[in-house]
């Protein structure tokens, strides 16, 4: 199991196809699969307005009702159609996050950069709704934007 | 008033009157539909309906010229232009497409039309035209700006400085650029005539002080909604300078943590003497102690806006709305649930339009207790008698809900349904949604507006061509086989105005079986359908009143004349009757044929 510890902060490389466009059944992301890849991503379904559109991403998380300081987001293991919950606030950075995830799925899991075709790769749904590699940004920087873990073969990527 | 076309000829004799008795007697005749009307009467009623008309509405800023215009209706004082199709609203037409402004400002100053209103949706606006709108027409007095673009607090600013009696000014939705400057300082201290102001979707910091000020000097004012840099204490101090003339609030404002107690307590004291309150929107960025303060009169309230409280949880929304016995418009998030839909049921029994939301695009919450499904559609259907417009973003439906709603609901003008993901049918069935829609336009004798969804076969297109007489616009998406559907309602909806198809398997046969179809109509939009570029070109060729348009999917260039290949899908297609041709001002990424 690999570390990560470069925290590039360079943007989403477009050429790259993104996870979403193999793994959209597997997800209950609304994302419906349109005639372009960059359609999908001009985000013109549901059709609400942008100013509805950007109140609804600005939201801060109301999943926790009760204490102030919890993350819990799903985590799928590709293949596997029973998710797990995870607080995220538990971690102190990427390296305990995916030590406990490799325990959870008894698997072992990486951060993009270091992949091969022997590891999982851990993935993460962001605020915009695309699924990026987890790893690229600072921990605190990650944990305000992502919404939900995947955990994906390593061809995928 | 139909009857204005079969009057018999002895009706000459009201020409016996004096010209001003024809035109008094036309003053009571408001709707354009009826003028319109009324001019095809006779040459001699047309010249008077021409020089006394005083409000204009230009659907389409494309169809007819700024010139015409002006030629025809020499003495207007409100106009109402609207710009991009409906589906600019949802990121499918490019922002430069046009809709532009700036021509239609030049051609009024320069005709020396004495402007008075303005109202605006879907156009593009610069900073240039707000200052010549500002300079040039002395009795302006209210603007509209409606999912507008183009323009920055500069342009603000001019129409702050410049409009001496403005009553009205109105943001909704629009996009501008935010430079922070004080346009709100620039409303000379001679300004007191504000009634209207909403700068709700402003982005930036505003001068409180400004604010305050002017407040304070607009002794009629009744509309105040302010965006989210105005504070709770500020809020409450701009409360209580105008508590008892105020009828339409916005409240916009950062919630602290824990709001300190005095400010909050102001707040109370401002709302208290609210009396004349009767519609609340905002709550952006607000907790739900902020709209718990709102309680003691919330039995006064007829509108509630909340489709932006996203930052409130649905057991207050219920708590709320639960208050509000006389409510006649509520818009709101999903995240009221099925339960709170049946609280809205039972209390407000005055309910007239209701929109639902969605709140949860990525489906990220435990959706088992909140989101809506056709169990609240069905509860508020059953306990709502005066529902006539519902817009209903849902994440499952059925037939039998639809029938029933349709059974309960008659009276429905507007019925927009959206189930968020597309081709979903009915889930406890599995079939198509064919049944429901047919029960709906079979039972609503008078739906004029309709939007589609779910798993729909060409089945619902027969049932609305069949039953649908009095629809005049009509949304669908992701939905038919073949292009009998599209034919079946271009050939039955008699009054259809506005056609809007997006990701639907209609083409060439259907968009030209009958041409002669689109000069009733304003405009048909089709995006991701089956029309190619050939099919579009015969239209062109065989329609020449109309514009078509192809949007192309690469913004960047226009198509290449070498690349053009008949049998190519067209990605956007956007026609409409026009009678001044082609226009000069398309971008690149628009091919005109």
């Amino acid at each position: 199991m690999e570390i990560c510890n470069s925290y590039s902060s360079s943007s989403v490389d477009s050429t790259n196809p993104s996870p979403s466009e193999y793994s959209v059944n597997l997800s209950l992301s609304l994302t419906f699969p349109s005639t372009s890849p960059q359609r999908a991503r001009k985000q013109d379904w549901p059709p609400i307005k942008p100013r509805l559109r950007d109140t609804l991403k600005g939201r801060r998380r109301l999943l926790q009702r009760d204490y102030d300081t919890c993350l819990f987001v799903k985590v799928y293991m590709e293949g596997v159609p029973i998710g797990r919950k995870l607080d995220l606030s538990t971690f102190s950075g990427y390296e305990s996050l995916l030590e406990n995830l490799s325990h959870m799925f008894n698997t072992s899991i990486i951060c993009g950069n270091h992949r091969d075709r022997k590891h999982h790769v851990l993935t993460y749904q962001d605020t915009d709704g695309d699924w990026m590699m987890v790893g690229d940004i600072p921990w605190e920087m990650f944990l305000e934007t992502v919404r939900r873990l995947k955990i994906t073969k390593p061809e995928r990527c | 008033m139909n009857r204005a076309t079969k009057l018999r000829p002895s009706t000459s004799e009201m020409n016996y009157f004096p010209d001003e008795v024809i035109e008094h007697i036309f003053d009571f005749v408001a709707s354009h539909r009826d003028r319109n009307s009324i001019s095809l009467v006779n040459k001699s009623w047309h010249k008077i309906e021409r020089y006394s008309r005083r409000q204009v509405f230009i659907g389409n800023c494309y169809a007819i010229s700024p010139e015409r215009l002006i030629r025809r209706f020499p003495c207007l004082r409100s106009l109402t232009l609207k710009g991009k199709p409906h589906f600019a609203d949802f990121n499918l037409v490019p922002h430069e497409w046009g809709g532009f402004l700036h021509p239609w400002i030049d051609a009024l100053a320069k005709g020396r039309v004495k402007l008075e209103e303005l109202r605006l949706k879907r156009m593009v606006v610069s900073d240039e035209s707000l200052e010549l709108l500002s300079r040039s027409f002395v009795g302006f007095k209210s603007l509209v700006l409606v999912s507008c673009d183009g323009f920055t607090t500069d342009g603000l600013a001019s129409i702050a400085a410049n409009c001496r009696n403005l009553r009205e000014l109105d943001l909704q939705e629009n996009e501008i650029d935010d430079h922070r400057g004080q346009w709100l300082n620039c409303f000379p201290d001679t300004c007191t005539t504000l009634v209207s102001l909403n700068f709700a979707c402003l982005k930036g910091e505003i001068n409180l002080s400004a604010l305050e000020r002017l407040v304070a000097r607009s002794p009629n004012l009744k509309s105040l909604k302010v965006n989210r840099a105005v504070p709770l204490d500020a809020l409450a101090r701009l409360m209580s300078c105008c508590a008892s003339q105020l009828v339409d609030l916005g409240v916009g404002c950062y919630e602290n943590n824990e709001p300190e107690p005095e400010s909050f307590a102001k707040l109370l004291f401002a709302i208290a003497k609210c009396t004349s309150l009767r519609s609340l929107s905002g709550f952006s960025e607000v907790g739900q102690l902020c709209l718990t303060a709102f309680i003691p009169i919330s039995a006064n309230l007829t509108s509630l806006n909340l489709s932006y409280a996203a930052e409130i949880q649905g057991n207050h929304l219920i708590k709320f709305v639960h208050f509000c016995k006389r409510l006649q418009r509520l818009w709101i998030l999903d995240s009221i649930g099925d339960k709170g839909l049946e609280v809205v049921a039972s209390s407000c029994k005055e309910l007239q339009e209701l929109r639902v939301f969605p709140s949860d695009l990525h489906d990220e919450e435990d959706n088992n207790n909140t989101a809506v499904t056709e169990v609240g559609l069905v509860a508020i259907s059953a306990g709502c008698p005066k529902l006539h417009s519902i817009l209903y973003f849902c994440k499952q439906m059925t037939n039998a809900a639809l029938i029933t709603v349709a059974k309960n609901c008659p009276n429905f003008i507007r019925f927009r349904l959206c189930i968020l993901e597309p081709n979903k049918p009915d889930h406890i069935t599995s079939q198509s949604l064919d049944e429901g829609f047919g029960a709906i336009v079979q039972a609503c004798k008078g739906l004029r507006r309709l939007s589609v969804s779910g798993l729909l076969t060409d089945k619902v297109f027969l049932y609305i061509g069949m039953y649908a007489e009095q629809l005049e616009m009509l949304s669908i998406a992701f939905a038919g086989d073949t292009d009998k559907g599209m034919l079946d309602v271009l050939n039955g909806c008699k009054k259809l105005r506005k056609l809007e198809i997006r990701d639907s398997p209609f083409g060439n046969a259907a968009l030209l079986a009958d041409v002669g179809k689109y000069e009733t109509m304003r405009s048909l939009w089709m995006s991701s359908c089956e029309v190619t570029l050939g099919g579009c070109k015969r239209l062109a060729r065989n329609a020449p009143w109309l514009n078509v348009e192809i949007i192309n999917e690469n913004e960047s260039g226009r198509m290449e004349r070498n690349e053009e290949d008949e049998r190519e899908k067209v990605d956007r297609l956007y026609l409409y009757r026009t009678v001044v041709g082609t226009r000069k001002d398309a971008p690149p990424c628009v091919t005109i044929l």
